[in-house]
């Protein structure tokens, strides 16, 4: 990932020759997981619109903050029109929407989608060059690094096997945010037991047959608005992972690797406490 | 052929029939064992019994009773429901190519579905998915009628069916069209696959009462479906009241596919096929078709159900598309062999 700093380095430097006058460079963002990083690293004044999803509850920790922002449309028309400095995209966006926008000369800094706790790090200090503003990011990283040193003082005594598992009983393999969370606090992702390394659907059976320590799912409650969901909460299951056997992590705090990490573990470690004790 | 030799030809015949019906019987017994056998995790025969009587341990019990037991009770019925439907639909229309989903009866109870789902107005395992699934499955069968007419030949039947059928189809994809959210449009179009898979007895309960009752609906106009084969007048005049025949026809068949594509999507053609292959054993008698048919509905889906558990893949088949794989061409057939009727149709 220090490959992406450098992009954005190289980027960014060539284009505040242009833009230096100003204060600070002007970024649009065109993904849900970059709106995060923006909202938390750079000056409102720099923010000129924000993704189509910046505003869903559902995806985007910072969806209440976002609200002062125009929304985006996901396509490249607007974004030409407010003429930013900086296009802040994912390589997972329409990949013609990015061509046209480069076409049309504007500077767009790509951001993967990070899969390790160390990639995310990166690419808050890759965002805070962009924004420029590496002290925030430095700030941010350092938030993340004792929220990770609390989370490990609660598990790492325990040894718990978790197996992370999501709507139609999907579970994220190893080369997972959820996974590179959980080793680093010291808890085993028990996706590896039933075959599903590089993740993949798991079957009620092999669930029940293999009994975890517990399930870490991202919502509580009963309700099963499609089949998916009611995965998760067929009898089979509820028997030997009631509420108390449950690990509640909200989509939010796990979906994008952003700041927002340095949350989902605080959550992680309170959880922790909840179904322990 | 004198008295004697007529009484022990159709005695040859009955027992024929019962055979049959029994042998079936047994396939389906059969069926539902392995059925409770077989899945992801290994569970020996022997610890499958006595896990399913409350013996062993906890994991056995769980997978055999709250797991597998649902799936083969769902297959059995929901197989069953469909082939009885299509054989009572064969026998309403006198017209061996009649089933739910030629008729786009399944699908207009998925649209019904659906449309609950991707409104969120219900839990999926509420009561309020088979009951929209149902009355969207009366209201594509009574359509269907209403527009083919009271004598509608073999053509005007399939073309209105593909109408019908297609329009559902539309309906559904607009509904995943304008639905905002991308896992809702994912959760259906998994669910519109049609599948047996992780059902639980709440899925059971859901479906159950209203399959049992489109059952005993159909089944209580055995007689009706008999003296109809002597043509609509000669059943009139000997008592049968067909049109409300054919509306308890449709009820039946709407309650029975509605509750059943509520609870596992769309699971097309057993309708068609399961009548097709007693006739032969059976003979063409609609009312004595009627209980084969079912049993033989429930012994192909089981069987699908049991195939797609088997079958090494990398990612699980749905039985749904099993079914209509094997099913469609079986169609092909036989519109092959009913071509001259179909031609006749046309000139």
């Amino acid at each position: 990932m220090r490959m992406w700093r450098l992009v954005a380095v190289v980027a960014v430097w060539s284009m505040s020759c242009a833009a230096a006058s100003a204060g600070g460079l002007r970024i649009v963002s065109m993904n849900v997981c970059s709106d995060q990083l923006v909202l938390s690293l750079a000056d409102p004044d720099q923010i000129l619109g924000l993704s189509r999803f910046s505003r869903d509850t559902w995806q985007s920790w910072a969806a209440e903050q976002a609200k002062s922002y125009p929304r985006l449309s996901g396509e490249a028309e607007d974004v030409l029109l407010l003429k930013p400095d900086v296009v802040v995209v994912s390589l997972f966006d329409k990949r013609a929407t990015r061509d046209l926008l480069k076409a049309q000369g504007l500077h767009l800094v790509e951001f993967t989608v990070p899969r390790t706790l160390d990639e995310v790090k990166d690419q808050i200090r890759a965002m805070g060059d962009v924004v420029q503003h590496p002290d925030r990011a430095q700030a941010e990283i350092a938030r993340l690094d004792a929220a990770i040193a609390r989370a490990r003082t609660v598990a790492s005594a325990h040894h718990y096997r978790v197996l992370p598992l999501e709507r139609r009983g999907f579970v994220s393999g190893d080369r997972s945010l959820i996974s590179s969370l959980l080793a680093a606090t010291g808890l085993t992702n028990a996706a590896g037991e039933l075959g599903l390394d590089a993740g993949g659907f798991a079957s009620l059976e092999a669930i029940v047959k293999l009994r975890p320590d517990f399930i870490l799912v991202s919502e509580a409650g009963d309700r099963a608005e499609d089949e998916g969901r009611a995965f998760l909460l067929h009898p089979a299951l509820e028997r030997f992972y009631p509420a108390e056997k449950r690990i509640v992590l909200p989509e939010r705090l796990t979906v994008c690797g952003g700041v927002m990490l340095a949350d989902a573990l605080d959550r992680l470690t309170e959880e922790l406490q909840r179904v322990t004790r | 052929m004198s008295v004697q030799d007529f009484a022990l030809a159709a005695e040859v015949a009955a027992r024929r029939r019962w055979g049959a019906t029994a042998a079936l019987f047994a396939l389906v017994v059969l069926l539902c064992v392995l059925s409770l056998g077989i899945g992801p995790v290994r569970v020996s025969p022997l610890a499958v019994i006595e896990a399913l009587f409350g013996g062993g341990s906890d994991v056995a019990q769980v997978i055999v009773r709250e797991i597998r037991l649902p799936r083969t009770i769902l297959a059995f019925a929901i197989g069953g429901i469909l082939g009885l439907s299509g054989a009572a639909l064969q026998g309403l229309l006198r017209n061996p190519l009649a089933s739910p989903s030629l008729f786009g009866a399944p699908q207009s109870a998925a649209f019904g579905a659906v449309l609950v789902i991707a409104l969120g107005l219900a839990d999926v395992r509420s009561y309020a998915l088979p009951v929209v699934a149902i009355i969207a499955a009366f209201g594509s069968v009574f359509a269907l009628l209403a527009i083919a007419g009271r004598n509608a030949g073999l053509l005007i039947l399939i073309l209105a069916g593909l109408a019908i059928s297609s329009f559902a189809g539309a309906a559904t994809a607009l509904v995943m069209n304008l639905s905002g959210n991308p896992f809702v449009v994912l959760e259906i179009a998994f669910w519109l696959l049609g599948s047996l898979e992780d059902r639980s007895f709440q899925h059971v309960a859901l479906a159950l009462p209203f399959i049992i009752a489109g059952a005993a609906v159909l089944l209580s106009q055995a007689s009706a479906f008999r003296t109809l084969t002597l043509g609509e007048e000669a059943a009139q005049s000997l008592g049968v009241d067909v049109a409300r025949l054919r509306l308890l026809v449709i009820t039946g068949v709407a309650l029975g596919v509605g509750g059943a594509v509520a609870v596992t999507g769309t699971i097309g053609f057993i309708g068609l096929v399961a009548p097709h292959l007693m006739r032969p054993v059976i003979g063409h008698d609609p009312a004595r078709l009627l209980v084969p048919s079912a049993l033989s509905g429930s012994a192909l889906l089981l069987a699908a159900d049991i195939a797609v558990r088997i079958i090494p893949s990398t990612s699980d088949i749905k039985v749904g598309v099993l079914t209509s794989i094997i099913g469609v061409p079986f169609f092909l057939y036989l519109i092959m062999r009913e071509r001259r009727a179909l031609g006749g149709g046309v000139a």
